[in-house]
């Protein structure tokens, strides 16, 4: 036998070893892909480790932006790389419309009436998490209550002088405006898409305007708050809370203020061969010790209202819950009506009012 | 010879020219539309415009909603259509959901009484002016046009004319980079072609390595330097210099210094390349005639390096048209391009009609520009050597 056949007969050998081997880890790991950054980090500790340790299952980890041309791709092409996917509540509405997510009846899975205070069950997807943005500021220089307490003080540039951060968005900054022109929280959805809603919200935000920094990401936000560049910002309030961990620093969000708030849902992929495995999955990190973890790690409430009584009066102190009177919700039937059919038009709108 | 080229031919094919000649389709192709909608494509058009149409064009829509209630597919469609008239996507998710039998006595009826917007000229007009096999609805979108209910182009209402302004905004900025690049370039190359060898490639080496290093990497250093607690504002503030930090980035300002940093070497390249080959001669000859050093600058060396100039100028605007991270992440919403609206519209917004018509007028604007250039300093100079 002459070497190099030794050499060939080997690696077949190890080829067909280690194919069975290749299918096997297929079958058994399941790719997840959420928001990244400190999303990321809480469902690799909250989620992924412990259901690892509980199964034996291994998760892979990758990052979505909520652009749906990323779903869409996967689908049409039938090339699935992700089974379990997380989405805002208005890309749930419109991929499970589309058809490129997994239609299923969670209440039939999971008890509805402990998620229905944060807008209850989609079509394809159930609420992971509760994510609020708010009015941010550092508290080392505003101390002792010397900080802006509501939105008329963030427009208020005589009182606070300094840039301030917002949304590069429409949805969610046109809220945020109304608010700042007097309209309770609870009402800001209404008041849009009422007649000469869009309007009001882009006179009060053109007050602002020269004085407004926007930021598109979370990180973004943060940084700009952070090394000063603005005085204060519209922010997500996991984020605020990280960057005091990491940073030993001291922001504050004034949920006081009005804030707009609403549900990171968690979907499976339409036609993934592992839809069991996915549910399986979805049904673990719903379970109050799974959602108890991830608020601890990030500060996005949970979903799940039965992990509340697992937490401590701190860790609930710096959750939104408590505030949600005080809050634009992003969900219902109101909210999703008009942001799906306006959307587009107001975004560009949006975008050539930033522009001028 | 014929035989050697085939490859490179068949591959230029199919990742270029075939890609190209796709996206081109996207940017008319509306097959989604009278796919969906079948009856209503064979009935529709039958009537005068600012009128409603007649019964079998609304039992036409009855029919075809009553294959895709439900399906994926209706949802497509409401999304497409909405992009035509904000609401449309409402209006027809609702009339799927609430659909009148097929057998009603009148279709029309029962459409205006599930939503009264079927009552409305407009929406029908809409429909009409969507349901061909091809459209132009995404060209005009890209020039801030759209069609009026009688079939006339009209510009957009004033506060959704986005784009005209960023084509505009693409070729100023792209125009004044490029002139950044050959002032900044041309002595730098200058220096190099009239260096030892030795020094020539040390400078060629400056000039490389940046060259080599990743764009976002580059593009993020200068974040980095310019923000207002950065480096350049510390060190000015430091010297006395300023008193409050100056606004050097998220603006035009750090746009243009971070596009000019990036596309620097594509100027200073080609026309090193052309001053290396200007004999030394020509000057010395220019000079011991009597000219002075201005002139035989401006007779002598400008025109014979001007084949680097063109050259550098047309691979740096050409470049600079499509740029869109840099400006993404040193620029403010003023100073987004139109490339970042591509990619907008390509990942976000999955409007992939108007992110190929977007794109279908920036490479008219490349070969516009490409033409202009080569009539006024001739096609053959315009090669790069």
């Amino acid at each position: 036998m002459s070497l190099r056949s030794v050499l060939g007969a080997g690696l077949l050998a190890g080829f067909l070893l280690a194919l069975p081997q290749a299918q096997a880890q297929q079958s058994t790991t399941l790719t997840v892909a959420n928001n990244g950054g400190a999303a990321g980090v809480g469902f690799r500790e909250a989620y992924y480790k412990p259901w690892t340790a509980a199964t034996g299952r291994q998760v892979i980890d990758d990052s979505f932006n909520q652009e749906l041309a990323r779903l869409r791709s996967q689908v049409e092409t039938k090339n699935l790389t992700w089974d379990v996917v997380s989405v805002t509540a208005i890309n749930e509405a419109t991929a499970c419309e589309e058809g490129l997510l997994e239609q299923i009846d969670w209440s039939k899975i999971l008890d509805p009436k402990d998620f229905e205070g944060v807008g209850g069950f989609g079509k394809c997807g159930i609420p992971n998490n509760f994510v609020s943005g708010g009015l941010v500021y550092d508290g080392d220089k505003f101390p002792n209550g010397t900080g802006p307490k509501t939105w008329q003080d963030f427009w208020d540039v005589q009182k606070f002088p300094g840039k301030r951060g917002l949304l590069y968005r429409a949805e969610q900054t046109m809220e945020v405006a109304l608010m700042a022109d007097g309209v309770a929280p609870a009402d800001a959805m209404k008041v849009l898409a009422a007649p000469g809603g869009v309007e009001r919200a882009f006179r009060k935000l053109a007050e602002l305007k020269p004085h407004i920094r926007w930021w598109k990401s979370g990180d973004e936000s943060m940084q700009n708050i952070l090394n000063g560049d603005v005085v204060m910002t519209f922010a997500w309030n996991g984020r605020v809370s990280t960057a005091n961990r990491t940073n030993k620093r001291n922001l504050k969000i004034e949920f006081g203020a009005g804030h707009v708030s609403g549900s990171q849902m968690i979907a499976i992929m339409k036609g993934t061969p592992k839809k069991d495995i996915a549910i399986e999955f979805i049904k673990f990190t719903s379970a109050p010790p799974q959602q108890a973890n991830f608020a601890r790690a990030i500060d996005y409430a949970p979903a799940n209202a039965k992990a509340y009584p697992l937490m401590t009066e701190l860790e609930r102190s710096t959750l939104p819950s408590g505030h949600l009177h005080l809050a634009s919700l992003q969900s219902g039937s109101l909210y999703l009506d008009f942001w799906l059919n306006n959307g587009d038009a107001l975004l560009q709108r949006f975008i050539q009012f930033a522009a001028q | 010879m014929l035989a050697l080229m085939a490859p490179s031919v068949v591959f230029v094919c199919l990742v270029f020219v075939l890609p190209i000649a796709l996206f081109l389709f996207r940017a008319v192709d509306n097959s989604d539309v009278p796919r969906a909608l079948p009856k209503l494509a064979l009935v529709i058009g039958t009537w005068n415009d600012g009128e409603l149409p007649p019964e079998p064009v609304y039992r036409a829509l009855v029919a075809d909603l009553t294959v895709l209630r439900g399906s994926p597919e209706l949802a497509i469609l409401a999304r497409r259509l909405n992009y035509a008239l904000p609401g449309f996507r409402g209006t027809l998710t609702r009339t799927g959901r609430m659909l009148p039998a097929s057998d009603v006595p009148s279709a029309k009826d029962a459409l205006i009484a599930v939503d009264a917007k079927w009552a409305d000229p407009e929406i029908w007009a809409v429909l009409r002016q969507q349901s061909g096999p091809v459209t132009d609805f995404f060209l005009l979108t890209a020039l801030d046009r759209k069609r009026d209910v009688a079939g006339d182009i009209v510009p957009v209402a004033g506060d959704q004319a986005i784009f005209i302004d960023l084509y505009g905004r693409t070729l100023w900025v792209s125009l004044g980079v490029t002139l950044f690049c050959v002032i900044l370039g041309f002595p730098i190359a200058a220096a190099m072609a009239r260096a030892t060898p030795a020094t020539a490639n040390w400078m060629l080496l400056g000039v490389l390595v940046p060259f080599w290093t990743s764009l976002l990497v580059r593009t993020t250093a200068w974040v980095i330097l310019l923000q207002n607690e950065g480096l350049v504002n510390r060190a000015l503030i430091w010297l006395g210099v300023l008193d409050t930090p100056l606004q050097l980035v998220f603006n035009r300002t750090g746009v243009y210094i971070a596009m000019v940093h990036v596309l620097l070497p594509y100027m200073i390249l080609p026309l090193y390349s052309v001053m290396k080959g200007i004999q030394q001669s020509h000057l010395r000859a220019a000079s011991s005639l009597g000219a002075s050093p201005l002139r035989v600058f401006f007779t002598i060396y400008l025109p014979l390096s001007m084949p680097g100039v063109v050259a550098g100028a047309t691979l740096v605007f050409v470049s600079a048209v499509g740029f869109y991270v840099t400006p993404a992440l040193v620029g403010g919403p003023r100073d987004q391009m139109i490339g970042y609206f591509i990619s907008y519209f390509t990942n976000s917004a999955v409007n992939w009609g108007l992110a190929s018509a977007l794109g279908a007028f920036l490479l008219l604007l490349v070969a516009i520009t490409y033409l202009i250039l080569g009539k006024l300093v001739g096609f053959d100079r315009l090669k790069v050597r």
